[in-house]
């Protein structure tokens, strides 16, 4: 457990060093594969019986003839060229094993000081060598394998680069591994607020546990401040209702001029409502309610009936019947919400339902004024009203359209609202076709 | 006519000091009590016509207080809350309650609810007050709910005063109801006093009861009123 509590610093030191020591072993490795400078048996075989044979060949033939028959032994692949004496090129390391392999085929050789050695790679870095003739003096020779040498270093680049690419493989897979619980902590940062706590696993490094750890706390003080605020406003709705009915019954009993009495009573159905929708958004939240199979055209219809006979001036446009599957309540209460607010605000309403190929369309027009294009975004908010100059035009408290969002919402549907290019606005409610 | 014992469960003095004062006024006999035990002391002293209820009692919920009233009693009940959601309502009228008032309410109103109670309380007819629910060509009622199903199980709004309707149709089924009988029926009615004509009612009621393009059971007596055409069961 102590080695998951290591801090990021400590962490990626560790990848450090994880990585240079991989590195180092896997150079390593390279370099003694280079050392292993080797031929294919039969290059090597080839090789011994070319030395061999030409070295016996330029023995026998007279010092003057040798240039002449040097040049006449080359090919284009193996070239000879004999010299009284010269510099003798100290022999490559890294080809002792190609040498020990041909002295192991023509162990001859060994007498005739048999040297290898790797030309620089501008001079086409091929081997080349000498041997001593019997009589001392020298026969240098040079092979022109430019293709297979150059396939040898193509190879050890690669050779090279691959440990390198597996690293950088490895070095991703574990910075990620060490920064997941930071990308959870990330994504539950997200969901603050919008429903209850999600406790974030304490996990990974030390400095994130700390800070998962900070944000638990965070979240839960965040939700108790929320709650109990919610708590408190549902008290007040509660609470006031009993004095309010001790108002009410009192009124009623007063003996006050009717008009007075008339006036008070609407301000007493006004507070009524204020703590009617109040009660009715809180409670809205985190509401578990089942869906049921529901009428939606004779909810709407019903609802627009209700309204003509109040002597508005509504119209429902849709089919006769319609069943869905949503939470009836909360969502004629919705379209009731809508309604109203038509009325209110726009003095008329139409509302439309039309069944569509990828849902269910709920869509409520008036022919009001609409709303100032810059305040569309701000009316879904709770507790936002949109005071124009006259203050008193706005009724409730803002929360008529918050709850048309969280009953639709409830629903996996969309709910939006514009102003309709011909004036007027208009309330679209969406439904996903699973609800009906 | 002998005055009405009511007793009210109420546990704010000012309210029920009101209320008492309400009731008495206009005519009954009232008893009062501030907690589930005192509810308890006054049912065992002697049975009330009616039990005017407030669902947030003190150490006590209304609604569990109700069920146990119901398990020995048919005692009509009209819960009064401060809470006022539909579901609060119809969770207490499923729970046995006949009536649901919220807070806050006026004396007229209260009056009233506890004389529609009353009069269809064990005054009416036995089989009446059980009539719970109804059946008819796949449709299902629920008086208790006031709610009624489509053959698939849906729920079909209606307005109080289509129910009323509706539920004066299945309580006489295949008998002709006189136009003039149904109109004086719907004045009755207390709240959604609506002024349509009993023909408006009877046509938005058939519409929404011809679902899948069947027919819809009432049928125009022509010159004399309507008939409920379908076999009604109770359930």
């Amino acid at each position: 457990m102590r080695a998951r509590s290591l801090g990021i610093l400590t962490r990626i030191l560790l990848i450090l060093v994880a990585i240079m020591a991989t590195e180092f072993v896997a150079n390593t490795l390279v370099f003694n594969r280079a050392n292993r400078f080797a031929l294919h048996e039969d290059d090597a075989h080839r090789m011994a019986e070319h030395l061999v044979v030409a070295r016996r060949l330029l023995d026998r033939t007279r010092p003057a003839e040798r240039p002449t028959v040097a040049s006449e032994l080359s090919t284009d692949r193996f070239t000879f060229r004999w010299s009284r004496s010269g510099d003798v090129m100290p022999a490559s390391l890294s080809l002792n094993n190609m040498r020990s392999q041909i002295l192991e085929e023509e162990p001859a050789l060994l007498a005739a000081k048999l040297r290898l050695h790797l030309l620089p790679l501008p001079k086409g870095g091929d081997v080349a060598g000498s041997m001593e003739l019997s009589d001392g003096t020298l026969l240098f020779f040079r092979t022109y394998q430019a293709k297979g040498l150059w396939t040898l270093t193509f190879g050890r680049i690669l050779s090279l680069i691959a440990p390198t690419l597996v690293l950088v493989f490895i070095g991703i897979f574990m910075v990620r591994a060490t920064l997941r619980p930071l990308n959870v902590l990330m994504r539950a940062t997200r969901q603050v607020g919008t429903g209850d706590p999600q406790p974030v696993p304490e996990a990974g490094p030390t400095e994130v546990r700390h800070l998962i750890h900070a944000f638990n706390e965070m979240q839960l003080r965040i939700h108790r401040l929320v709650s109990s605020r919610t708590q408190a406003l549902a008290a007040v709705g509660h609470d006031l209702r009993t004095p309010l009915a001790r108002l009410q019954l009192r009124l009623d009993g007063a003996r006050l001029d009717p008009e007075t009495q008339r006036l008070m009573d609407q301000d007493i159905h006004e507070m009524t409502e204020l703590l009617r929708s109040l009660q009715i958004y809180l409670s809205g939240e985190g509401e578990t309610v089942p869906a049921e199979r529901v009428d939606l055209a004779v909810m709407a219809s019903t609802l627009i009936d209700a309204a003509c006979d109040m002597g508005k001036d509504a119209h429902y446009v849709g089919p006769d019947h319609l069943e869905v599957e949503v939470r009836p309540v909360a969502l004629r209460r919705a379209l009731s919400n809508l309604i109203d607010n038509a009325l209110h605000y726009g003095g008329n309403v139409r509302l439309t339902l039309r069944e569509k190929e990828d849902g269910i369309l709920v869509i409520v027009d008036d022919d009001g004024p609409g709303i100032a294009e810059e305040k569309l975004p701000e009316v879904l908010q709770p507790f936002v009203r949109l005071d124009h100059a006259r203050s008193r035009n706005t009724r409730g408290m803002g929360l008529g359209l918050p709850i048309v969002k969280d009953a639709v919402q409830a629903e996996k549907g969309s709910f939006s609202i514009a102003n309709r290019p011909e004036g007027g606005l208009r309330a679209t409610i969406r439904l996903p076709k699973a609800t009906g | 006519m002998t005055a009405q014992t009511i007793l009210l469960v109420e546990d704010d003095p000012s309210l029920r000091t009101l209320t008492v004062r309400l009731l008495q006024e206009n005519g009954f006999l009232v008893r009062s009590a501030t907690s589930a035990p005192e509810m308890w002391a006054a049912l065992e002293a002697g049975p009330p016509d009616l039990i005017v209820l407030d669902v947030m009692l003190p150490g006590t919920n209304g609604i569990d207080l109700c069920r146990q009233i119901r398990r020995d009693s048919d005692v009509p009940i009209i819960f009064i809350s401060a809470r006022g959601s539909e579901e609060d309502r119809v969770l207490g009228l499923e729970l046995g309650a006949d009536d649901y008032l919220a807070k806050p309410f006026s004396r007229r109103e209260l009056v009233a609810r506890i004389r529609a109670v009353l009069r269809r309380g064990p005054m009416a007819d036995a089989n009446e007050k059980r009539r719970h629910e109804v059946e008819f060509d796949g449709w299902h009622v629920s008086f208790t709910r006031r709610e009624l199903r489509s053959p698939s199980g849906a729920i079909v709004d209606l307005t109080g005063a289509e129910f009323d309707l509706l539920g004066t149709f299945v309580a006489q089924p295949q008998r002709v109801i006189g136009r003039e009988r149904l109109i004086e029926l719907s004045r009755t009615r207390l709240s959604d006093s609506s002024d349509r004509s009993i023909d408006v009612l009877v046509s938005r009621l058939r519409r929404k009861l011809s679902a899948a393009g069947g027919k819809p059971p009432i049928v125009t007596v022509r010159g004399v009123g309507y008939m409920f055409s379908a076999a009604v069961s109770r359930g």
